[in-house]
C-alpha cells in the first residue's frame, strides 16, 4: 500500500487495577477512514473506493480468544470493546487487516496485581 | 360509440404499457442508489447467519442504543448477554445488524469461554431511522435476539 506508516491504534484495559480472575474490558481503537464506497470526493468528484477493516483477532499470548468479521457499516475510527477474564501475566495482541490487504497489529501487557 | 371505445381502449393500453415502465425505472433507480460492495437485505443476512433456524426474542439480550441519534455516522451500540460463559455452555457469537442500511451486517463477533462474559460494544453508521438488532448464537445452537429502533436525524452512510 501507499500508506506504509503504521496506523495509530490503542488498547485500553478497564479498570486500571485488576487481579487474576477478574473480568476486564479490553477496548481497541484504531484511526481508520472506513470508507463505504458510496461517498464522492468533493474535490475530484470521483467515488472514493471502499476501504474498511474486515478482520480483527484478539489474542492472549498467541492464543486467539475473540475474532471479528467487520463490514463497512462500522463508523470511522472504529472502537471495539470485549471482555476478557484475566488468567495471569501476559500480552494481549490485536491483529487487524483491511480489505486492501493492509496488516497491522498492536499489543499491550497484562499485569494483574495480587 | 366507436370513438368512445377507441379512447377507452387507448387509455387502458397506455396504462398497461406505462406502469411496468415506471416501476422498472424506480427499481433501477433503487439499484443505482445502492451500489455498495457488500449489499445484503436484512432477511438474507439473518438467514445466512442462522441457516434458517428460528430466532427468539429474549430478555437475556440487553441492547443499549440511543433513542435518537443526531448524527447517523456515529451510533454507539452495546450488546450484553446474560448467559454463563463455561466450557460447555457459552455465547458463541454476537452479530450486530441494522434493518435498513445498504449492507445490514455491521460486525460478527466470535467469542470463546476465555472472554468471561458475553459483551460487545462498538460504534456503527445508520443511513435512516431504523432498528438495530443484537443477535446472539449460543453454544447449543439456539439463536436469541433483541431489537430497538433508533431515530436518525442526519444519515451517515453517504
Amino acid at each position: 500500500m501507499a500508506e506504509k506508516e503504521a496506523r495509530k491504534s490503542m488498547i485500553k484495559i478497564k479498570p486500571k487495577k485488576y487481579k487474576v480472575g477478574d473480568i476486564v474490558k479490553v477496548d481497541f481503537i484504531v484511526i481508520h477512514p472506513m470508507e463505504t464506497g458510496l461517498l464522492k470526493d468533493k474535490k475530484t468528484g470521483k467515488i472514493k473506493p471502499a476501504h474498511y477493516i474486515d478482520n480483527i483477532t484478539f489474542s492472549f499470548d498467541g492464543k486467539p480468544f475473540t475474532t471479528m468479521k467487520v463490514w463497512e457499516t462500522v463508523s470511522t475510527n472504529p472502537y471495539f470493546s470485549v471482555n476478557y477474564k484475566v488468567t495471569g501475566k501476559g500480552k494481549i495482541t490485536v491483529d487487524y487487516t483491511d480489505n486492501t490487504g493492509e496488516k497491522n497489529s498492536k499489543s499491550k501487557k497484562l499485569k494483574p496485581k495480587g | 360509440m366507436k370513438r368512445r371505445n377507441f379512447i377507452k381502449s387507448m387509455v387502458a393500453v397506455s396504462a398497461v404499457v406505462a406502469t411496468p415502465m415506471v416501476l422498472m425505472g424506480k427499481e433501477e433507480a433503487a439499484k443505482a442508489k445502492r451500489k455498495g460492495p457488500n449489499d445484503l437485505t436484512y432477511a438474507a443476512a439473518v438467514e445466512a447467519i442462522t441457516g434458517g433456524k428460528e430466532v427468539k426474542d429474549s430478555q437475556k439480550v440487553k441492547l443499549t442504543v440511543p433513542e435518537i441519534a443526531e448524527n447517523g455516522a456515529v451510533v454507539p451500540v452495546k450488546v450484553e448477554i446474560d448467559h454463563p460463559m463455561e466450557e460447555s455452555n457459552y455465547v458463541k457469537a454476537i452479530h450486530v445488524l441494522s434493518t435498513k442500511n445498504g449492507n445490514v451486517r455491521c460486525v460478527d463477533v466470535m467469542l470463546t469461554p476465555a472472554n468471561g462474559k458475553g459483551y460487545f460494544a462498538t460504534r456503527i453508521k445508520l443511513s435512516t431511522t431504523q432498528e438495530v438488532v443484537g443477535l446472539a448464537e449460543l453454544s447449543d445452537g439456539t439463536f436469541i435476539k433483541a431489537a430497538k429502533s433508533v431515530k436518525v436525524t442526519i444519515g451517515g452512510c453517504g
